[in-house]
């Protein structure tokens, strides 16, 4: 019982990871109908960014601004040099990102190298643990990536449908023409939704890089478990991000742990499942 | 609605003189020199794999992508996976099961055809984007499976050695002999993706792909449709992986992994993503630059990502289209004056248009 509610319980912190780097995606895909596929890339900018700002300040809290910063920038970057004149022909954007992190995955190679890195943080944080009713000790770095991945999934969800932001969001999700006609400046929300959304990746690669290694092909695995995330869960919805990646994260942890071989196999199946019964996925509206 | 980039015409003007016999003339160009290329290469151990036969198995598998893309409308990035499948296909029989080659290519054309059926049964429901998004991720997810699974694929170690065999007095282990036998696959695949498209079954692909709401109200049954077009993409995938499978002697996750699926759109990109024979003509660009580019860069992805933007960004047509880019121009520089007269004669006709829309309206 104790070893089923631990793994269940690792699944939901990788869940929180997978949850931030997904959220920035479907944020992205919810307004602008695009999917940027340069979004491995920023988790990987995103934890090395913070890796080097951390060891060289000793503070991870200015590590990840940092990143944050960084990468948000570089979505600024992506999408007014590259996206913006081809708002409208989704697959042309898809491919193009999908260059773009091509160069990236090199040009990080070269600056960072193949050895696995992670981000330094306090080292009495790093094996302190909580004792859980039921499992006993637990690692409460882990706990507190669960608790930052929550706060922020709420902040995003209540964003959207609380403030005077949100609505000009939906407004724009809906009819971008008719939001615009009102006056909203709609390439300007466009390009601070798609910064947002990059800068949430690279947090995200921060906040991963922190638990897990960062390394050369991590960009590639992050992307692939987002998308499937986002599939799994309805693309353009926050709710439904949460729950593909607790889905996601559950089956992944689960599998590993019983047949490991096969734990990408049955995350696979959970997709083509998902798609089987609701092709929109779980949270998605029918286009 | 009809206004897509790259949408093959069905009805195709009258072509006459030079635009009719020009591509019959380049085809023989290209035929020839690809005929000849053996000897008017000056170190041919070199450019014979590491050029010629790695652009051909790259040109074939580039070959299925753009055929899903132009003439159904959908864009597969697991293509490489499905020859991926075939080739550990024949990995698996050759190696593990030590049984001849010629059974072992069977099997890989089989699963890779199967592959590309089940890839269908998932991700052809869904179009566009979806599509895109569903096939890359099963495309890396064989690849996480392929370097994991120890009893099946031998992990990252891979499946080796897979010799070229004989056949009577064609020996495949003499390099310019594989060449000519993977040169001979490529133009059956070309030939038999050209037959395909010209047939009733690609003209009603076509139909789905421009319109499948119709098309389903005419009967059609659009899903097993977009299958079949997923299996027929899926088996000129294969012979491609049994061609790589050759061509490295071994087969490991390499083959499947996110580089090569970006080398195969990056190649199908360059050449065109429109036409069949442009991709041989990408994926001569790309296996130069990768082994050029070393003389002067270590960068070599960089520098293949930025020429698949500018590509992108600037010549979404790719190399095929340049021709009709410069064709384009020409024809509109001589139309200039033509275009001045009919102008002048558009003014004259407006007041006429605007009574007929009066009299329809008074009519409801």
């Amino acid at each position: 019982m104790a070893q089923i509610l631990g793994i269940a319980l690792n699944g939901l912190t990788l869940a929180a990871v997978y949850f931030m780097v997904a959220s920035g995606l479907t944020l992205i895909f919810g307004l602008m109908r695009v999917i940027t596929l340069a979004h491995g890339t920023s988790y990987l900018l995103g934890g090395y960014i913070g890796y080097v700002a951390a060891r060289e300040t000793g503070n991870w809290f200015i590590g990840a601004i940092a990143a944050i910063v960084a990468v948000g920038l570089l979505g600024l970057f992506i999408h007014q040099v590259l996206i913006k004149w081809f708002q409208d022909d989704d697959m042309r954007v898809a491919l193009i990102t999908l260059g773009v992190s091509l160069i990236g995955a090199d040009l990080m190679l070269a600056a960072f190298g193949g050895t696995a890195t992670q981000v330094p943080i306090d080292p009495e944080l790093q094996v302190a643990t909580v004792q859980l009713p039921l499992i006993g000790p637990y690692s409460l770095l882990r706990l507190l990536v669960l608790v930052v991945a929550i706060v922020i999934g709420v902040l995003l969800a209540l964003g959207i449908s609380r403030t005077r932001f949100g609505a000009v969001v939906r407004a724009g999700v809906d009819d971008a023409q008719m939001t615009a006609a009102t006056g909203v400046n709609v390439p300007v929300i466009f390009a601070v939704i798609f910064a947002l959304g990059s800068a949430l990746a690279g947090l995200a690669g921060v906040v991963g890089g922190t638990l897990f290694p960062l390394m050369p092909g991590q960009d590639a695995n992050y992307l692939l478990f987002s998308l499937v995330v986002v599939i799994v869960g309805g693309m353009g919805s926050i709710p439904g991000a949460a729950i593909g990646a607790a889905l996601v994260g559950l089956v992944s942890q689960f599998t590993l742990v019983y047949v490991p071989t096969y734990s990408l196999v049955f995350t696979f199946t959970l997709m083509v499942v998902v798609l089987a019964i609701r092709p929109q996925g779980i949270m998605g509206r029918k286009s | 609605m009809n206004n897509q980039p790259y949408s093959g015409s069905i009805l195709r003007p009258q072509r006459t003189g030079l635009a009719k016999w020009l591509p019959i003339a380049l085809g023989a160009v290209v035929l020839i020199l690809a005929l000849a290329f053996p000897y008017i290469v000056d170190r041919p151990r070199f450019w014979l794999p590491n050029i010629g036969i790695r652009s051909l198995w790259l040109g074939v598998i580039a070959m299925s992508l753009v055929f899903l893309n132009r003439y159904v409308g959908l864009l597969s990035l697991a293509q490489v996976a499905i020859a991926g499948v075939s080739a550990y296909g024949v990995g698996f029989v050759v190696v593990q099961l030590e049984l001849p080659f010629l059974v072992g290519a069977l099997v890989g054309i089989v699963a890779g055809t199967l592959a590309a059926v089940i890839v269908g049964l998932v991700a052809a429901r869904t179009k566009a984007i979806y599509f895109l998004m569903i096939t890359l991720a099963i495309g890396q997810v064989f690849y996480s499976w392929a370097s994991q699974s120890i009893e099946v694929t031998n992990a990252r170690r891979g499946l080796a050695p897979i010799n070229r065999p004989e056949f009577g007095p064609i020996d495949l282990a003499n390099i310019q002999t594989f060449y000519y036998f993977a040169l001979l696959l490529a133009i059956i695949c070309y030939l038999l993706c050209r037959y395909v498209t010209s047939s009733t079954f690609g003209l009603t692909l076509q139909g789905i792909r421009d319109a499948p709401d119709r098309m389903r109200a005419l009967g059609y049954n659009v899903f097993g449709y977009r299958i079949a077009a997923m299996a027929f993409a899926g088996f000129i995938a294969s012979i491609g992986g049994i061609l790589i499978a050759l061509d490295r002697n071994q087969v490991d996750p390499n083959v499947v992994s996110l580089n090569s699926t970006l080398d195969v759109l990056v190649v199908a990109v360059i050449g065109g993503i429109g036409s069949l024979g442009g991709v041989f003509a990408g994926a001569l660009v790309i296996t130069m630059l990768s082994n050029f580019a070393q003389n002067f860069t270590e960068r070599y992805m960089t520098l293949t990502g930025l020429v698949f933007i500018l590509v992108l960004l600037f010549a979404p047509t790719g190399l095929a289209g340049v021709w009709q880019q410069v064709r384009r121009l020409v024809s509109r520089r001589r139309n200039a004056q033509a275009e001045q007269e009919s102008l002048s004669g558009l003014t004259e006709q407006q007041p006429r248009a605007n009574t007929q829309k009066g009299t329809s309206n008074e009519a409801d």
